[in-house]
């Protein structure tokens, strides 16, 4: 089966599953959104570097320390990428829309950006799938990884989910009647080693980790997963059924923890 | 690493700037038709290049109206073109839709920042075309968003074969779209990256590419399930990532050679089964020779030999719908005896090296290899096989 050595998790609220509030609904107080502080990474490459993109990278750093891998176990093409969000694109977007003087470097508009600097960070060359949506889309990378995994494409896996709210909140403000509140920002990284077998991928029912994840976090969209994972493991649980709604479709998977 | 098991292309449907559906399409690229033109849709005054391979009219669907999203829409035509072909004969909880794209539903995106409403505002989520798609097939499995950038489309024919192959979906509708807006054009204008010239993949002259618009769709069934008529089988994938810039491809092309030797072997064969390349052929100085050194590496002494085309010259880039476009005309050249000529290639390169030529030929190709790139080091290689 799949097993994950280490999830990083990093929201508003702070560091790991420890920061969480037991109630994020009523920890957000009259908040609808909960920020996460950009990571001070300081090297000249990430210069133009968007901040979601250092959001992901520093959820990777958090993931290595989590799952006590040194970054020289990650580099090479034996470990693959699959990358989630459902909107974390969104502010860079909206930044060259409107930009009037100096728009943002035209290719950190893609959602390849981050996903690009992480592998750029942890030299990563192996197996690369992004995919876009929330929760049931991470329940996919999820398996997208299994999947690499099982087939011998990787010996190990990093599923990366990335969401930011602030630089777009007048457009979620527009469907405040339709979103949870708080819409928590989120980067999240599950390492994933494995053989693959035994996920029972497909549609499911809601899990209780689903609820207890939104419960203790608030909307995180493709990071909510991630989060019921790191949850999971706290929780000392073997085995954790993990599954995610997004639009109308809400899938499940089942890993090692 | 094991061979995966072989996926079934049943059919195609395609909405490009040569021709609303598959054969228009085909018949287009055998004759070198040329799908670029002065940009109409949108402003580009104020913009270095004004041109691209832009769809002039769309068609009224039979099946009911167009979306006002034009990505959306041009799914629905790809589809309506698809569904002439085959029918989507499955539980629709079983049917499952991949489609992959660089700039999603970025327009309306645009469009909700200066109009506003939360319509335009969902709409601009880049996952939001395949699930309107979805909606307009009836199909209720897994609805899967890939956004490997211009590599998206070959991802995605990737994810719904993998799909198939974990019993996870009966029926996958896979491909690729993106359509050409000004925030695409304005991105690729600041960049640099865009000819005042013609587009001329491989040539010695080559100075740059044009963007084009397109949706490409294909339906895929587990091989043992699939129908007998049907246009080939993808025999393997892989992607890779180069990790090593954000936007330039790796200067060797390490990864895009991880990716091909990757497809190569999930399909089990080597280089000396490949019968003809289409190459991503952008039409830029670095990336047709990086592509040439890669297929060069893997191909070995039999490079210089084997047919290499790209049809970028005469579509434009057109981004997420390219790979899968790209995958379709393999095998519709396997079918047919014949590999497209490469518009705009007159002077070879002694840097690129390879079997290119600018006019159609005859070419009795089996097993073919595509292969992509993308922005943030996103490469993708297909491993195809015609029926015929």
């Amino acid at each position: 089966m799949t097993r994950v050595l280490g999830v990083g998790l990093l929201t508003g609220w702070g560091a790991g599953v420890a920061a969480l509030p037991e109630e994020a609904r009523s920890a957000a107080g009259e908040r609808r959104i909960v920020p996460l502080a950009t990571p001070a990474l300081t090297a000249e490459r990430f210069r133009r570097a968007s901040r979601e993109s250092l959001l992901g990278v520093a959820a990777v750093a958090a993931a290595l320390r989590d799952s006590r891998l040194d970054r020289s176990a990650f580099a090479g093409p034996q470990t693959a990428l699959v990358y989630v969000t459902a909107a974390a694109y969104a502010a860079s977007n909206k930044g060259f829309i409107i930009a009037a003087g100096s728009p943002p470097y035209f290719p950190y508009t893609a959602p390849s950006a981050v996903p690009a600097e992480v592998a750029i960070e942890y030299g990563l060359t192996g197996g690369y799938v992004i995919l876009v949506g929330g929760a049931a889309a991470t329940v996919d990378a999820l398996w997208q990884a299994s999947v690499l995994l099982a087939a011998g494409r990787a010996t190990l896996a990093l599923v990366v989910a990335v969401e930011t709210f602030e630089e777009c909140a007048d457009l979620w403000s527009r469907g405040r009647w339709t979103t949870p509140r708080p819409l928590v920002e989120a980067a999240a990284c599950a390492v994933l080693a494995g053989d693959g077998e035994d996920l029972a991928y497909g549609p499911g029912e809601a899990s209780t980790l689903e609820a207890l994840a939104t419960r203790r976090v608030g909307e995180t969209l493709s990071c909510a997963p991630l989060v019921a994972l790191a949850l999971a493991r706290a929780a000392g649980m073997p085995r954790a059924c993990v599954t995610g709604q997004w639009r109308g479709r809400r899938a499940q998977i089942a890993v090692g923890t | 690493m094991a061979a995966v098991t072989p996926i079934a292309i049943v059919a195609a449907g395609v909405a490009t700037p040569v021709g609303l559906d598959l054969e228009t399409f085909w018949s287009a690229l055998c004759t070198g038709v040329d799908g670029i033109s002065a940009i109409e849709r949108f402003r580009v005054d104020d913009l270095r290049v004004g041109r691209g391979g832009e769809i002039k009219k769309l068609r009224t669907p039979r099946d009911g109206g167009l979306p006002r999203c034009r990505a959306s829409a041009l799914l629905v035509l790809a589809a309506e073109d698809l569904r002439t072909r085959a029918r989507l004969g499955a539980d629709p909880a079983r049917v499952a839709v991949v489609v992959g794209t660089a700039l999603g539903g970025v327009e309306e995106g645009d469009r909700a920042l200066a109009e506003g409403g939360v319509r335009a505002a969902v709409a601009g989520l880049y996952d939001s075309p395949a699930h309107a798609l979805a909606r307009r097939l009836r199909a209720r499995g897994p609805v899967v968003t890939v956004s490997t950038a211009c590599a998206s489309g070959a991802t995605a024919m990737g994810v719904g074969a993998d799909l198939l192959a974990a019993n996870a979906a009966d029926l996958v509708v896979a491909g690729g779209y993106d359509v050409l807006c000004r925030f695409v054009m304005r991105g690729f204008d600041a960049l640099r990256s865009l000819t005042r010239e013609r587009v001329r993949p491989f040539d010695r002259r080559r100075s740059g590419l044009l963007l084009g618009e397109a949706a490409a769709l294909v339906l895929m069934a587990r091989d043992a399930d699939g129908p007998r008529s049907r246009l080939g089988r993808l025999l393997g994938h892989a992607s890779s990532s180069d990790g090593s810039h954000i936007a330039a491809p790796h200067p060797e092309g390490r990864g895009l050679e991880h990716a091909v030797r990757g497809a190569l072997a999930a399909a089990g064969v080597g280089g000396a089964a490949v019968d003809f390349v289409s190459a991503h052929g952008t039409g830029t100085p670095l990336n047709d020779r990086i592509e040439t050194a890669v297929l060069r590496r893997v191909l070995g002494p039999r490079a210089a030999s084997v047919p290499v085309n790209s049809i970028k010259g005469a579509l434009g880039h057109t981004m997420g719908a390219a790979a899968t476009l790209e995958a379709i005309m393999c095998l519709l050249a396997s079918r047919d005896g014949v590999v497209p000529g490469t518009a705009g290639y007159e002077e070879p390169d002694p840097t690129c090296d390879l079997d290119v030529r600018g006019a159609t030929r005859a070419v009795r190709s089996r097993v073919s290899l595509s292969t992509s790139l993308g922005f943030g080091g996103c490469n993708a290689a297909l491993v195809l096989e015609g029926a015929a």
